[in-house]
């Protein structure tokens, strides 16, 4: 049985990735970075860490204990490796959708995108309590089906490292097939933007291809508009224990005063839904927006006449 | 506790070396145009039919035919914003308009608007 941490030896890349991208920063975008941002980010993964090294043993221990039940033995063969590491990246897929889409999840996740920057930093912007979400359960079908928990615990290591570099503007668009198959920093800058069009979509770990398969792929068209990063409701401030807290307490707040039949729906449903509409869920902001766009994309469909087949 | 000391210095490294590099800049309000591209942004499809802009361009008060107001205010390079309701209040001096809102955190925002500060007061107050 394997003891390797691949994260723990990425840790040197990471930081020296930031430099360079902190040196393309200065040459070409100032504003891509920003020295409080960046602080607050690198709190949230150091804090990310130490929570993972306070909580990662108990659930190791929950998958071993599960894996006595598993259905086959897979074993350490080369393929099962390779296998594993693709399911354990569909099982990232719903363990992010569902961390957009179900509000007890997004409180923990919503520290990943609270940055309104995209850069190096934003990738190691990580949540300190997602021990409190149930996102392991996700997982727990790879161990029934017979993969090692070390296994499965070492290609989630490798995903997350796969996952560091694609949070950057410094990188345009990578070759058609490679856009097609994996995700890259293209389809990753729509999952962290807030324009409505792009809300909701590309969650993709490694594999862009389960958004496709899923029905939650949408491309990046920067000749249209311009991406704007963060949350529906900027945060304002860079205070980290705010950052970490705020959705939490957020919760609180509504559970608190909403009526008893209500009470739950705050924790299990998405994010923005209100018991009385006062507030919206990215699927009504992207109604919203179009139901506008679709007048303008009609006028602009009879100024601009195609030819007949 | 070493690897811990490690991290940390090398955040507080990383940082030092962001605004030592002079990364970040000092953003904004352009004109009208920008801070309505600002306002659909804090919230879809906002038309403003009122603009005032602090006269540093730091912070500005936009309000709909609806009667909404958005405020908005620098938040690092970006912009941040809130939709003002009942808990808002505002505070008249001189040519400054201290707003606050009803979330605490995002603070006061004292904006130079001029001869506009006035009348933004009192609207403000009717909301």
């Amino acid at each position: 049985m394997p003891d390797f941490s691949p994260v723990d030896y990425a840790v040197p890349g990471f930081v020296l990735l930031v430099l360079i991208e902190m040196v393309w920063a200065r040459r070409l975008r100032r504003d891509a970075y920003e020295p409080r941002d960046t602080l607050t980010s690198l709190a949230f993964g150091l804090g990310s860490t130490i929570a993972g090294l306070l909580t990662g043993g108990a659930f190791l221990a929950l998958f071993l204990w599960t894996w006595q039940f598993c259905l086959f033995d897979i074993g350490w063969q080369w393929w099962a490796w390779g296998l594993c590491f693709v399911l354990d990246d569909l099982a990232y897929y719903w363990i992010h959708r569902f961390g957009h889409r179900v509000r007890w999840f997004w409180a923990s996740h919503v520290n990943h995108h609270s940055s309104q920057h995209y850069n190096l930093s934003t990738a190691l912007r990580q949540t300190w309590t997602g021990f409190l979400t149930l996102g392991f359960a996700f997982k727990l079908p790879l161990v029934l089906a017979g993969f090692h928990p070390v296994m499965i615990a070492v290609c989630g290591g490798f995903n997350l490292i796969y996952q560091f570099w694609i949070h950057t503007e410094a990188i345009g668009r990578m070759p058609r097939w490679f856009e097609a198959v994996m995700n890259t920093p293209s389809h990753h800058r729509v999952h962290h933007a807030t324009n409505p069009r792009y809300l909701d979509r590309n969650y993709a770990g490694v594999f862009i291809v389960w958004d496709k398969l899923f029905g939650s792929f949408e491309e990046e068209r920067p000749d249209q508009e311009r991406i704007r990063y963060g949350i529906v409701r900027q945060l304002g401030t860079f205070s980290l224990l705010y950052s970490v807290f705020h959705e939490w307490l957020g919760i609180a707040q509504d559970v608190r005063a909403a009526p008893w039949k209500h009470k739950l729906s705050y924790l299990w449903r998405e994010p923005g839904w209100t018991h009385n509409g006062s507030r919206e869920t990215s699927r009504m902001i992207r109604a919203r927006w179009e139901a506008r766009r679709a007048p303008v994309a009609a006028q602009n469909a009879i100024a601009e006449p195609r030819e007949a087949a | 506790m070493i690897q811990f000391g490690a991290s940390l210095s090398a955040i507080l490294a990383l940082a030092w070396i962001a605004l030592k590099l002079g990364l970040g800049g000092d953003t904004r309000i352009e004109g009208e145009a920008h801070l309505r591209e600002l306002a659909d942004e804090a919230l879809c499809g906002f038309e403003p039919v009122e603009i005032a802009i602090d006269r540093a361009g730091h912070a500005a008060l936009v309000r709909d035919s609806e009667g909404r107001v958005i405020l908005l205010r620098r938040h690092g390079t970006h912009f941040a914003s809130r939709l003002l309701d009942g808990h808002a209040h505002a505070r008249l001096d001189r040519q400054f308009l201290v707003v606050g809102t009803s979330d605490r955190r995002f603070g006061e925002i004292a904006l130079d608007l001029g001869d506009q500060a006035a009348a933004w007061a009192s609207s403000l107050r009717r909301l």
